[in-house]
């Protein structure tokens, strides 16, 4: 299974090697999506954490006990069914596919599990019907 | 035996009249064959929804007081050319806002435009008209500025002169190693996606494609309204390559519509963003078209294996007018995801709404069906392959 999360590292934590420690002692994949350093040495990074259920906990619990602000749900496309037209610009330029065409229908569908926020799609879509959904980062694992 | 319009208008009047959609008529050509399929069925209704740059609105707005001779106009921000009578607009679909960065900052977002205008008065919005005049004697006052909303307006006409291509290229970026970006979508480099606009077996040009019942004065579903035929499109070009079939392998034949706008709906009226291109229209067409004889139930038979078209590169080839056709892939292939390009694998992503084609031609068959459009017998018909109709490109001549 996989949990795409977001990470906010403050200032005393941008040195320690977190990311690491996740993969050597918790044992679970780590694919890097976004990641950035504010000009006050903050850090963010969007996340997906691969591996077994257990291990995806024991991850998770370690990343809270560090100090690490992580948000479950995180940074997602917002879809907007009525907006939409389902031409399918979008589809090819979303590599997750968590924007695809229904087979049977033709209709474009949004399935938000397989987003991954990479924000290619808002310039594909003529109708403005996905945009990036505003997420807040104040207070610990507000997911 | 041949049918005519005025039997099969009798037909539908009193409500006898057999309709399917272009996608039913797939099924019994297959079934029946061709012969059985013109006998048993009068209409077969078509549909498509794509963006269609050549569009636009023409509008009077009415006469203020004191009168005006309003040479000068905008709605929302858009240019709308005044130079004809006074207070007639005509508000063009990829018109950009006056302030619009365009593609200085590229690629430009193009948030809005004139087809966003035109999606907005059929929605029955109140839009910000301005307008500026010289002044004359007879109309002296010289500027204005007004909220305005399509039920204030005397007219509200769209009136397009190239709609409704009957097929189109499919899109690829071959030549650059950079993303580009193009009327026909965002094409990533190293051919690893590719557009196409079409709605294939749908598609209304596509399921007549010699022009046999399709002219001027053909009644068409328009916006989700009721529009006309008035002419061949702009570039309408009926000598392109054809398949055994008769179906142009390309870009072909084009329509001239127009429609009362006060009749539409925004659902098949919405205005169109393309990233680092510009602003157009989206519009839903439908085309009924009576099934005459045994060709035009062939005709209208065809399906998406059999339809193919041009892959053009968009980053040198299409640009500079050099190269040819990278190959030719059929719709059924193009709307499966991916199609296979001499041994390549490109995903495919469509600008045209298959769906919204789809619930067109169902919408126009239920009107047929209860009685409530009949067929326009075309005062002509459009040019076919004999009238030597040919595209030109534009030869430059020292001035």
């Amino acid at each position: 299974m996989h949990k795409n999360i977001f990470l906010h590292f403050s200032r005393d934590l941008v040195n320690k090697p977190i990311i690491s420690t996740l993969i050597r002692k918790y044992e679970v994949e780590v694919n890097i999506l976004q990641a950035t350093i504010t000009p006050n040495e903050e850090g963010t990074m969007f996340v997906q954490l691969r591996g077994e259920e257990e291990k995806l906990q024991n991850a998770l619990g370690y990343l809270v006990s560090s100090g690490v602000d992580v948000m479950v749900k995180p940074r997602r496309i917002k879809y907007h069914e009525n907006i939409c037209v389902s031409c399918g610009a979008c589809v090819a330029h979303c590599l997750p596919k968590a924007l695809f065409v229904d087979e049977d229908t033709g209709e474009v569908k949004y399935d938000e599990e397989l987003c991954i926020a990479c924000e290619l799609c808002i310039p594909a879509c003529p109708y403005h019907a996905v945009e990036m959904a505003v997420t807040t980062m104040g207070g610990s694992n507000n997911g | 035996m041949a049918k005519t319009f005025e039997e099969i208008n009798e037909k539908i009047k009193s409500r006898k009249a057999v309709v399917v959609t272009a996608e039913e008529m797939i099924g019994i050509v297959k079934e029946r064959g061709a012969k059985k399929a013109s006998e048993d069925v009068d209409v077969v209704t078509t549909g498509t929804f794509a963006p269609m740059c050549s569009s636009g609105a023409i509008l009077n707005t009415g006469h203020s007081v004191p009168r005006m001779k309003m040479t000068h106009a905008w709605f929302n921000n858009v240019f709308a050319y005044g130079g004809i009578a006074a207070v007639d607009f005509y508000l063009g679909a990829t018109e950009c806002t006056k302030d619009d960065p365009l593609n200085k900052a590229f690629p430009g977002k193009f948030k809005y435009g004139g087809g966003h205008v035109i999606e907005d008065l059929v929605s029955g919005k109140d839009v910000i008209m301005e307008a500026a005049a010289y002044g004359t004697d007879c109309y002296p006052r010289k500027e204005l500025r007004t909220l305005i909303n399509i039920k204030d307006l005397n007219t509200a006409q769209l009136l397009n002169p190239r709609n409704c291509y009957q097929n189109y290229n499919v899109s690829v970026n071959k030549h650059t190693n950079k993303t580009i970006y193009t009327y026909m979508g965002i094409l990533r480099p190293n051919m690893a996606n590719a557009g196409y606009c079409s709605a294939g077996q749908l598609s209304p040009l596509l399921n007549d494609p010699h022009y046999r019942t399709i002219g001027i004065g053909t009644r068409i579903f328009l916006g989700g309204g009721t529009g006309y035929v008035y002419m061949h499109g702009t570039q309408h070009s009926p000598n392109t390559t054809r398949g055994a079939n008769g179906v142009p392998r390309g870009g072909a034949g084009t329509i001239a519509v127009t429609g009362d706008m006060k009749g539409m709906s925004p659902e098949f009226v919405r205005g169109v963003s393309m990233t680092g291109y510009g602003v157009s229209l989206a519009l839903g067409i439908g085309i009924p078209i009576p099934i005459l004889d045994e060709d035009m139930a062939r005709f209208t038979g065809v399906s998406d294996e059999e339809i193919f078209a041009p892959v053009v590169d968009y980053s040198h080839d299409y640009p500079n007018f050099e190269g040819s056709p990278l190959g030719w892939v059929s719709y059924k292939e193009l709307r499966s995801g991916s199609i296979n390009l001499n041994g390549k694998k490109i995903e495919t992503f469509s600008l045209s709404s298959y769906p919204k084609a789809r619930k067109i031609a169902e919408i126009l068959k239920k009107r047929i069906d209860e009685g409530s459009f009949l067929l326009g017998k075309p005062v002509e018909l459009l040019p076919g392959e004999e009238a030597g109709l040919t595209f030109n490109r534009l030869k430059l001549r020292p001035v």
